[in-house]
């Protein structure tokens, strides 16, 4: 009985505070005017914008969902290859010595260079298409699946192996039966920061040079002053970031049922 | 035992070495010898290039000095953002009330990349150096906040209770518990924090800017300069190194007394 009224206690705070924002917000912007709605505008502006977006191609020609659509097709892309190449080398990395040998120092020179700084090589080289965006995205979403697979396998405790040796398991089992398992939730944790990384890494290649997608809506909206546009546009970037993490949360507590458990 | 560890060092080395040698040198054969190289630059090429920016001038400035623009942006964003990230984190985690009041509102920023922002910034702040600061806080404030947030949070109940029990008043439990507990948290927070704000400052200064790493290399882009863009990118990646160094020796050192615990 008490929990629960805490927790309602909590959640009326919560909203509350949520509805005090908006209401000074409003009252700043819509009442008193005290910035102008093109510098500024107030949240009845904005929930405008965003419905009438949904459905005009004006001024940067194309609706918001097709945008959304256009970044979504280029980051899973990008996202997906890079993880795909980058949990088997962070895997192979930290269990065979050659690959360690000479495929780390090539990596830890490659990793502290963030994604982005490769943007201007790659439009340069291969223009301003998907490709040169995925392979931003791919370098990013790769750099940190090695890294956390890596450490995932490093983390095998050398009793667990032991006693695999004992039973007389072979290499490969040692590998995929003790190794990958205990890896799971850092790899998880790979794709994680991998998926905010590449979602990042997609805004910043359309912010500089693209013709289609949320990044480019909000870079062109500053040219024209539409603020109303950005906000929105920065609003969409965020809620789709939040429920890609969701789902992939969701995959994870499918996959890695019970291994977060220490 | 000295012996083998000493051994096994060289190994590492000189493998590290030979696999950046057969990297390097397959880079130079391929761009000497091939249709590759009316596209890249040698990585002999490059280095002249990064030794020459050094001395002489890329630009208005050196790259010594675009390095540091890049870096001054970075500490002056960083260390407003990290000091509010701890002081918001901290009190989430330790109040309940405040924790209903912020999550709701951190719940809906924190989604949204920094670099996302960069648009919105400009009109804003402007062209000059509050915009990137702007930038450089959001990047930092966001990580720290969360770290010290659940570091606050997760700080031991049965090491509370028994404080209570022995007479401390809030203050001291604060100070004594909690606030330690959450320091190592939140030194994970910063440095997550410092790799994304270095990322930040350059799609900020890609985007607008007249001088910094990522003006050089976005310059190099429109001037159709390859070689300006490459010795640009590893400039970012020797900067991008140090600062990930200085924060883990900025760890070790502030919290020592935390390893040896354990």
């Amino acid at each position: 009985m008490r929990d629960d009224n805490r927790r309602n206690q909590y959640f009326l705070v919560s909203l509350a505070s949520v509805i005090t924002v908006l209401l000074v917000w409003y009252a700043c912007i819509d009442v008193l005017e005290l910035k102008s709605q093109i510098v500024f505008p107030g949240p009845v502006k904005i929930f405008r914008t965003f419905i009438l977006k949904l459905h005009t191609r004006s001024p940067d020609g194309a609706t918001l969902l097709s945008h959304l659509g256009a970044s979504l097709k280029v980051t899973m892309l990008g996202y997906l290859l890079g993880a795909a190449a980058g949990i088997p080398l962070g895997i192979a990395m930290a269990w065979n010595r050659l690959v360690d040998r000479l495929a780390k120092p090539l990596f830890d020179l490659l990793r502290p260079i963030p994604g982005i700084a490769w943007i201007p090589l790659f439009i340069l080289l291969f223009g301003i298409g998907t490709f040169s965006k995925a392979l931003v995205i791919f370098l990013s979403s790769f750099v940190a699946c090695t890294v956390n697979s890596f450490t995932g396998i490093r983390q095998t405790k050398d009793v667990h192996l032991w006693v695999g040796n004992v039973f007389g398991a072979t290499r490969n089992q040692l590998l995929f039966r003790i190794a990958v398992p205990t890896a799971i939730p850092m790899v998880f944790t790979g794709l994680r920061v991998a998926l905010g990384a590449s979602w990042a890494a997609l805004v910043a290649a359309e912010l500089l040079a693209s013709n289609v997608g949320l990044g480019y809506m909000i870079q062109q909206s500053r040219a024209i002053s539409r603020t109303d546009i950005i906000i929105v546009g920065m609003l969409a970037i965020g809620m789709v970031g939040a429920i890609l993490d969701k789902i992939l949360h969701a995959v994870e507590a499918r996959v890695a049922k019970g291994m977060n458990v220490r | 035992m000295m012996k083998i560890r000493l051994s096994r060092g060289m190994i590492d080395v000189l493998s590290g070495a030979a696999s950046i040698g057969c990297f390097l040198l397959l880079w130079l054969a391929l761009t000497r010898h091939t249709g590759l190289g009316e596209l890249i630059p040698g990585p002999d090429v490059v280095l002249a290039a990064l030794f020459k920016g050094l001395f002489g001038k890329v630009g208005r400035h050196g790259i010594l000095v675009h390095a540091g623009y890049s870096l001054a942006r970075v500490l002056a964003g960083f260390a407003i953002g990290g000091a509010a990230g701890v002081v918001i984190g901290l009190s989430m985690g330790w109040s309940r009330f405040a924790e209903a009041v912020f999550q709701p509102l951190y719940r809906v920023v924190r989604p949204i990349p920094p670099i996302a922002w960069i648009p919105i910034s400009i009109i804003w702040f402007g062209l000059g150096e509050s915009a990137k600061v702007f930038l450089i806080f959001l990047a930092s404030f966001a990580n720290v906040t969360l770290n010290a947030w659940s570091g606050a949070r997760d700080a031991d109940r049965q090491l509370i209770g028994a404080a209570r029990m022995l007479g401390a008043n809030q203050r001291q439990i604060f100070l004594t518990i909690v606030l330690p507990s959450a320091v190592p948290q939140i030194f994970a927070g910063l440095q997550v924090a410092m790799s994304n704000s270095w990322a930040t400052v350059l799609a900020a200064e890609m985007v607008r800017s007249s001088e910094g790493l990522g003006w050089m290399i976005v310059t190099g882009m429109s001037n159709n300069d390859i070689v300006q863009i490459l010795s640009g990118i590893v400039a970012i990646g020797v900067v991008g190194f140090v600062l990930s160094v200085a924060m883990r020796k900025a760890e070790a050192l502030l919290c020592r007394w935390n390893h040896g615990g354990r």
